[in-house]
């Protein structure tokens, strides 16, 4: 059965982070961004915390980012995911200053360093969505 | 005007702790709160408030019209799951402070052993932090829903800069356990060594099975009233000299990794306050019972209330250095990891019993005992002291 929108909404942050979502079905990395001061801002919210506009845009990312840190998810974990543990969820930092996370391609755990230079790529997730991903920088 | 010394802790109760207590979280609730109230020496009729975590299933009705109270003039929740629990005294103390009520009822009972989970959607509970946005789970898309792998992605990135190890994380389950075998009510009393604790399983590298609270069944109440009525009462009162929450900049449950410090947790702005209102430091703290859900948060904890600095919680934690004894007696009764996981209401049960000189792991002559909350949510703060 096709899943509900308000079902989407719940189990990928609700609200603010649709054009999150939608940019990367576009194979695009967004973020929100103050159209007042200008200010990058996510995870997204409704409200500019500098300046108190509620007018914001969703503006293209770099894709460029840094490894902040990871965890390599062992059992027990959700049904959808039994098939695929161990794997890796990575956080990181975008040359926008704000960060978000992603599993990693083409890459292990043991292949990740602190502070490495990161690329964004897209790929789906489990549920066929294309999400933004990240892969280890070439170089 | 301040909480300090206008409030004290007179009774608490605790049903056993389970993996299956084969009662509905109301009722153990009610008999959680019928055993403080024997202990405090004090009838139904006594309570005027009651506080509760706002994903308590139960509300303060159900308690009061089952307890038969005549009424309540107070009642109020506090948010954030574990980050809860001394906020509830907080509260309480607050509430008696301004005169909104005498003696206040604090409960929480949860079935989390033999119910559901609430990051797989399988419990009824629900915060109210997660009314707008579920920002515990807006990375779902890649399999990140649990809480262990949020604390998980704060922890390598924590033992990388401080220059900690998991050993040192070892040290800190090990000395719950070392407090839970003699604590006949904890649910882990099996001994265990750093090398058990290395060789448990992972779950979230870098964290194991045994960096992990239990997953608990459990009920317990704490009563809380005005100084002046404490010392008719039958037990020797903990006196609330300091109650604090914090919150910090730009904070997401759970998720809290988009504010700067990335490292710096609610804790840091629960300790600040906390020790100001006591008027006391960390050096004359006797025993504490810090948030144990996860063995990190100990280390930052140790480091936010300024029991060492940045970098140096490894240290203070080795040979047994949170053990009766060691530079702090830390989670005395075994605490989250070892004793029993509900949302840290036995944290401030055991920080009371350290006041009235019963624990199992009794400090000899403690006077002051710290107790603090889930510092990866907004959190809270506080301590008690005898007289």
């Amino acid at each position: 059965m096709a899943e509900t929108h308000e079902e989407f909404e719940r189990r990928t942050g609700g609200y603010e982070w649709i054009p999150y979502w939608a940019a990367a079905r576009q194979r695009e990395l967004r973020f929100q961004r103050c159209t007042d001061c200008g200010q990058w801002r996510f995870p997204p919210g409704p409200m500019c915390p500098s300046c108190l506009s509620l007018a914001s845009e969703w503006a293209p990312a770099s894709g460029k980012a840094h490894l902040v840190s990871w965890v390599v998810v062992h059992p027990p974990v959700l049904p959808a995911w039994k098939e695929r543990v161990p794997f890796v969820v990575v956080l990181v930092e975008c040359e926008e200053g704000v960060r978000t996370m992603g599993n990693v391609l083409d890459a292990t755990a043991d292949d990740l360093r602190m502070d490495m230079p990161m690329q964004v790529d897209f790929a789906p997730s489990i549920d066929g969505d294309l999400v933004p991903q990240w892969r280890v920088a070439a170089g | 005007m301040s909480l300090k010394d206008q409030a004290a802790i007179v009774g608490y109760g605790q049903l056993p702790f389970s993996k299956d207590i084969g009662k509905p979280e109301h009722v153990t609730a009610l008999e959680a709160a019928k055993i403080a109230l024997d202990d405090a020496g004090l009838v139904p009729a006594d309570i005027d408030g009651m506080v509760k975590w706002s994903i308590q299933v139960t509300s303060e009705n159900v308690i009061a019209r089952n307890l038969g109270v005549p009424n309540l003039r107070f009642f109020g929740e506090v948010g954030y799951g574990g980050g809860g629990g001394c906020g509830t005294v907080a509260h309480a103390a607050a509430a008696i402070a301004s005169g909104l009520a005498r003696c206040v009822l604090i409960y929480r009972s949860r079935n989390r052993g033999s119910g559901g989970r609430p990051w797989a959607g399988t419990s009824r509970e629900r915060d109210q932090s997660q009314a707008e946005g579920n920002e515990t789970s807006f990375f779902a898309p890649y399999g990140f829903v649990r809480p262990v792998d949020q604390v998980a992605m704060f922890t390598r990135r924590f033992l990388h800069e401080r220059g900690y190890t998991t050993t040192h994380l070892g040290w800190i389950a090990v000395a719950c356990r070392t407090h839970a075998m003699n604590n006949p009510m904890a649910m882990m009393r099996k001994p265990m060594t750093l090398a058990d604790h290395a060789a448990s399983r992972l779950i979230s590298d870098p964290l194991r099975l045994f960096d992990n609270c239990l997953e608990t069944d459990g009920a317990s109440a704490v009563i809380v009233c005005r100084a002046d009525m404490a010392k008719d009462l039958k037990q020797k009162p903990a006196y609330v000299i300091g109650a604090s929450q914090g919150m910090g900049p730009r904070n997401f449950t759970m998720n809290n990794f988009f504010k700067e410090p990335l490292l710096e947790s609610p804790g840091a702005y629960a300790a600040r306050d906390v020790w100001q209102m006591a008027d006391v430091r960390p050096q004359d703290v006797d025993v504490a019972q810090l948030y144990d859900a996860f063995t990190p948060l100990v280390l930052a904890s140790l480091e936010e209330y300024g029991f060492c600095a940045p970098g140096e919680a490894g240290a203070f934690v080795e040979n047994g250095g949170l053990e009766l004894g060691g530079r702090l007696p830390c989670n005395t009764s075994g605490g989250s990891l070892s004793e029993g996981y509900v949302h840290g209401i036995n944290l401030i049960i055991e920080a009371t019993r350290q006041i009235r000189g019963v624990s199992c792991n009794q400090v000899p002559n403690a006077k002051l005992s710290l107790c603090t909350s889930g510092n990866m949510v907004p959190t809270g703060a506080l301590l008690l002291r005898g007289d």
